[in-house]
């Protein structure tokens, strides 16, 4: 075997071991999906206003799927996923899925302003009081429920996501 | 033959977990410094706030200025936990009243969520400032499924300046995990202007 064949052999080797040794990371940051929740709890109906004024009731969007989100406009993590959460809303909503953003604490001046920078067209909720996120099983923020059209909590994600992701949207789609 | 099959195979066994890493560094911008905690499964991350950026925050959603001292001055960090296994991993359980800040010859738990809330009741602090409060911490218990993660600040109870070693304890597939990261420094107040 020649020296040259040697060390394509060699390198061909090394780049298979690199590839099998860094696999995890690279799955790692590809794997922030949703967590099915096996139980599928039923969601707790909540009434509340948008920004706009306009009422909103969760049990009112029963036979569509429906994404709750949990924020607050100084949470890091909240801001960075709005964008993308934008994106989705404008693939799914032509196909039914409605996506609520519920803050928690905040007056509407204060979110008004944070739309200046971050405009989204998706329904912004007011929970001032913090009485919804109380009554909903969320411990942080962001936290956002994919509620199945019979009303039951089917996903769940802790922390900020890619929402235009095609296989997230695809976990979503697939309840409809 | 089968040598080489034996030696593939082996590389697609899983690993038992490795012994994790923690580092040190400080932010190019800010020259605040952070402390970060790797191991397989898990990321831990905490990163300096100043005192004044902590006084304001809370003072901005109505706390007193008394109040936004008690916990500006209690060696506040933001920090961020993860779950960095794969999609189909298993998933992490954390409690921080079981970690453990150790300064000196002295062990004690961290200040978490519902200790201050109740110093906020007792100090008649609005409902509107405790719920900021009570969102802005990194929360007292989670169970994070692969990916999940949470940004929240934690507090020490230890003097701005101070320096100790934090033991975290966190739970993977009914198995009980910690590890030390040590020589952590709390950020430092600057002077306060008297009215």
């Amino acid at each position: 075997m020649s020296i040259p064949m040697i060390r394509r052999q060699l390198f061909a080797t090394l780049l298979l071991l690199c590839t099998l040794l860094f696999q995890p990371v690279q799955a790692a940051g590809t794997s922030q999906l949703l967590q099915a929740l096996p139980d599928l709890p039923k969601a707790g109906d909540f009434h509340l206003t948008d920004l706009d004024g306009t009422e909103h009731r969760l049990s009112s969007y029963r036979g569509r799927v429906v994404i709750v989100n949990f924020w607050a406009t100084w949470c890091p993590p909240c801001r960075e996923e709005m964008p993308s959460m934008q994106r989705a809303w404008e693939l799914l909503e032509p196909e039914g899925v409605v996506m609520l953003a519920i803050n928690i604490g905040e007056d509407e001046d204060t979110i008004f302003q944070f739309t200046a920078n971050f405009p989204v067209e998706f329904p912004l909720l007011l929970d001032q009081d913090s009485a919804t996120i109380q009554s909903w099983p969320v411990r942080g923020l962001p936290t956002t429920y994919v509620v199945d059209p019979q009303g039951r909590l089917a996903y769940r994600a802790i922390g900020g996501r890619a929402w235009d992701d095609p296989a997230l949207l695809n976990m979503v789609r697939a309840l409809k | 033959m089968h040598i080489i099959t034996l030696l593939l195979s082996a590389l697609f066994i899983p690993t038992a977990i490795a012994a994790g890493s923690a580092t040190t560094g400080s932010d190019p911008e800010t020259g605040l410094a952070f402390w970060r905690y790797e191991a397989e499964g898990i990321l831990f991350e905490l990163n300096q706030r100043l005192p004044d950026q902590t006084r304001a925050f809370f003072q901005a959603r109505g706390f007193d200025t008394d109040a936004a001292n008690q916990f500006a001055t209690s060696c506040v960090f933001q920090s961020r936990l993860l779950n960095t296994a794969v999609a189909g991993g298993a998933s992490l359980q954390f409690n921080l009243d079981e970690w453990r800040v150790i300064s000196g010859n002295k062990s004690s738990s961290m200040a978490t969520t519902d200790d201050w809330m109740s110093r906020w009741k007792k100090q008649s602090i609005g409902q509107a400032a405790r719920i900021a409060f009570k969102w802005s911490l990194l929360p007292t218990e989670q169970t994070y499924a692969p990916g999940d993660y949470n940004w929240g600040m934690t507090s020490y109870g230890q003097p701005p300046g101070t320096r100790f070693n934090l033991t975290l304890v966190w739970h993977r597939e009914g198995k009980h995990e910690s590890a030390t990261i040590r020589n952590i420094e709390c950020p430092a107040d600057s002077p306060q202007e008297t009215p």
